[in-house]
């Protein structure tokens, strides 16, 4: 039986499944990696990268640098079916872009009419008080797809890249013990 | 167009699908099973609980008029070679004596037209077959059944502690019966206890398609095409004989394939897309409908995830997905406090820290600074435990058609479901339940999650009286002699048992069946 199987990468970066654009040349990276160099960016606009940064760091911090905005980036890329990305399991309709670009536009607007500041723009406490209105349902005002399944899906996508990957379990301190490594980090 | 022709076409590579075709390929049939996913072989099952996701279903989308009642249909389906048996936990218990005549005995839900007996010789081969493990004396509640052919699932630290804590509470517990191998069987090796059964486990000990009904089948010759969607049963005009199946494959290009029987066992929400689909006869009348109840029934078992946290480390890396004792002790159907059904609960779930049944799933409401210690202290010392409730069949309760249409120009299955009156009030006692059972096993803080869909059942249900259910006793249409059906959509009741061994038995009696009566089920 394969235990470890090195093909399984192979076939995996063959599929393009990690490919990513590092100044006009395509190369295989992690999304933490991606990040750091700085890769092109496939279907966000660099703002709602930002945003989705921002979003994510409060949700589980370390989510920017574990890569978020680009591991969700490269996700929206993919057909629907083959998507790593937690929202399927909430059943939100593809095309997945459709959401995120809701979901941000719609936290954006809930922090300007709170406090006159895009989301990103935010200290700790009044982020962390717009995700406790969210959680607790549709905030006043609210447009966008139901505030508890966009809190529910953007956490995910920051522990995903948090806690998920192989480093990140091994961060908590409990064995891998994988039968057949991941292709990518996550 | 491309038109092939096979003995039998089959829907749908999954747990019923795979039965089907390992038995009608030996018994000599030629044998061909569509498969809408993408081929799928042991080595593509990674280890990680993002890469699962892959496993799953996403496409077609299927709307939901009700989202509070989800039956996350995504999360329970799954798509590709093995279908979402591919990455069940494997817990195998039977369903109970009580579970097939609620109708003639309680004056609730539907009778099976069949009773415990009558099941009960496949499920002993069944489990023979595949290599089912646990300790039949333990599971004082078990009904009749030959003794597992394999010693049971170890107990780690958590199952120990919880195993104590059901006690306190005055509940019984056994090991967990599972579809998974505790020792070498039929040249599988023994599970290594590691949790990565969600993600579909790669080595064989956990009894997959793939393994066993799948490995049998390909070896008997029959063929598996996958990227293989199929849309309609092709009927004659009356539509009292099936001719063959219209699918679509990876490039959109149109085939049909032509049997001389079919056997649908595409899971419960696109067997009955598929049925509506193929509209038939008078009246455009969707086949095998004319007792007005395909899509009728649907069901799922509401469950309940209770959560503790310890002074002591849990080892909740340890084990399978599926847990490690089980608890049948509310089985009599009194359910008190007016609900009417049974309820069943696992514990001891090895946990992975994200994913939908992950760590940090378990408190939603943690965020921030606070994230990493509570995930720190989690990985060690959490333990779960969770309940699955019996579902009432409710005819309003059903899979429908929507207007929006697929690629191919078929319309979406739609659902529209509220989990039942006495579904509810048996979620509600186990949510009670699970936090005393916490408290007696020593957690020192403990809480549940909100309600959850386990096993999707109903929709084209089996009974004796064809103006009242859509198949016999063996997954066959009663309006279409050579049109047989598999899978949990058959069930007419739910118990509060997973449902795999079930679907596992049924699709076996049927396969017997159609095999002993080729000649006249054909001609
Ligand atoms: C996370 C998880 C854990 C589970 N754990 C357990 C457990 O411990 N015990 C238990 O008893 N059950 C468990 N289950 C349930 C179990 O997976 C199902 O009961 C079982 O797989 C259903 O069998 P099936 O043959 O009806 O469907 P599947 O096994 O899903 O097979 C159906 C197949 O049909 C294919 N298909 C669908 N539409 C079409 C089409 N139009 N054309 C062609 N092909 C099509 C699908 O892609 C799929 O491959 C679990 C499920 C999940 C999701
Ligand atoms: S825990 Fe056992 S059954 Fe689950 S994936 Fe690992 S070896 Fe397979």
């Amino acid at each position: 039986m394969p235990v470890s199987d090195r093909r399984s990468f192979l076939r995996g970066a063959g599929l393009g499944l990690l490919g990513f654009t590092v100044a006009g040349a395509r190369v295989w990276l992690t999304p933490r990696e991606a990040r750091a160099a700085d890769a092109e960016l496939q279907t966000l606009k660099p703002d709602e990268a930002v945003s989705l940064e921002t979003i994510g760091e409060a949700f589980a911090p370390g989510a920017t640098e574990a890569g978020i905005a680009w591991f969700v980036d490269q996700q929206l890329g993919v057909a629907p079916n083959d998507s790593l990305l937690m929202a399927r399991y909430f059943n939100v309709p593809p095309p997945y872009t459709d959401f995120y670009r809701a979901s941000l536009d719609a936290i954006n607007a809930l922090s300007q009419a709170r406090h006159d500041q895009v989301f990103a723009e935010l200290d700790r406490d009044a982020a962390t008080g717009l995700m406790r209105e969210m959680l607790a349902g549709d905030p006043e005002g609210w447009q966008g797809p139901p505030a508890l399944l966009v809190y529910l899906v953007l956490r995910n996508d920051a522990v995903d890249v948090v806690y998920g990957t192989p480093e990140g379990i091994e961060s908590l301190g409990v064995p891998l013990m994988a039968h057949i490594e991941p292709p990518s980090k996550w | 167009m491309a038109t092939t022709e096979t003995d039998v076409a089959i829907v749908g590579a999954g747990a019923a699908g795979s039965v089907f075709a390992a038995l009608l390929a030996e018994a000599g049939k030629r044998v061909q099973i569509l498969e809408t996913g993408p081929a799928r072989e042991l080595d593509d099952l990674y280890s990680s609980q993002i890469w699962a996701r892959k496993l799953k279903w996403a496409e077609p989308h299927v709307p939901e008029i009700n989202p509070q009642d989800s039956l996350s249909f995504n999360f329970n389906a799954g798509r590709g070679v093995g279908g979402a048996a591919v990455h069940h936990y494997g817990v195998w218990p039977r369903f109970h004596e009580n579970d097939f005549k609620e109708r003639s005995e309680f004056g609730k839900g539907l009778d099976w037209p069949l009773e415990y007996a009558d099941l009960r010789p496949w499920y002993d081969r069944v489990q023979k077959e595949v290599g089912v493990a646990g300790d039949a004396e333990q599971e004082i509640w078990r009904p009749p059944g030959d003794p597992y052919p394999l010693p049971p699932v170890p107990r780690f630290a958590q199952g120990e502690m919880l195993a104590a804590g059901f006690e306190k509470a005055g509940l019984n517990v056994a090991p967990v019966p599972v579809a998974i191998l505790t020792r070498p069987y039929n040249g599988r090796p023994a599970c290594i206890w590691d949790g990565w059964c969600d993600a579909g486990c790669p080595t064989g000990a956990l009894a997959n398609p793939l393994v066993v009904y799948l490995a049998r089948a390909r070896k008997a010759g029959a063929t598996i095409q996958a990227d293989s969607h199929v849309t309609r049963v092709l009927s004659n005009p009356k539509g009292d004989r099936v001719t063959g199946v219209e699918y679509f494959d990876a490039q959109g290009e149109r085939h049909e394939l032509h049997a001389k029987l079919v056997v649908l066992t595409a899971f419960t929400i696109e067997n009955v897309r598929i049925l509506l689909n193929s509209a038939a006869g008078k009246k455009d009348q969707a086949l095998a409908n004319s007792s007005g109840r395909v899509g009728a029934y649907l069901m799922s078992h509401a469950g309940v995830i209770h959560s503790g946290l310890f002074d002591d480390d849990t080892q909740n890396h340890l084990g399978i997905s599926g847990g490690q004792i089980i608890n049948q002790d509310h089985f009599d159907k009194t359910g008190g406090d007016g609900a009417f059904g049974s309820r069943q609960w696992i514990g001891g779930l090895a946990l992975k820290p994200n994913d939908l049944l992950g760590i940090a799933m378990s408190r939603v409401d943690i965020i921030g600074p606070e994230l990493e210690p509570f995930m720190q202290n989690a990985a060690k010392k959490l333990a779960q435990i969770v309940a699955i409730t019996e579902d009432q069949p409710v005819e309003q309760n059903r899979v429908e058609l929507a207007d929006d249409k697929d690629a191919y120009g078929y319309r979406l299955a739609r659902i529209r479901y509220k989990t039942s009156p006495d579904g509810m009030g048996l979620w509600q006692q186990a949510a009670t339940e699970g936090l005393e059972i916490m408290k007696a096993a020593g957690a020192t803080e403990a809480w549940h999650g909100p309600k959850v869909s386990q096993h999707i059942m109903g929709g084209t249900v089996m009974g004796d009286d064809p103006e009242r259910s859509v198949a016999n006793s063996y997954g066959q249409a009663h309006d279409v002699g050579n049109l047989f059906l598999g899978g949990g959509g058959l069930f007419p009741t739910s118990s509060a048992v997973n449902s795999t061994f079930t679907i596992h038995a049924v699709a076996m009696r049927s396969a017997d069946y159609v095999v002993k009566n080729w000649s006249a089920l054909t001609d």
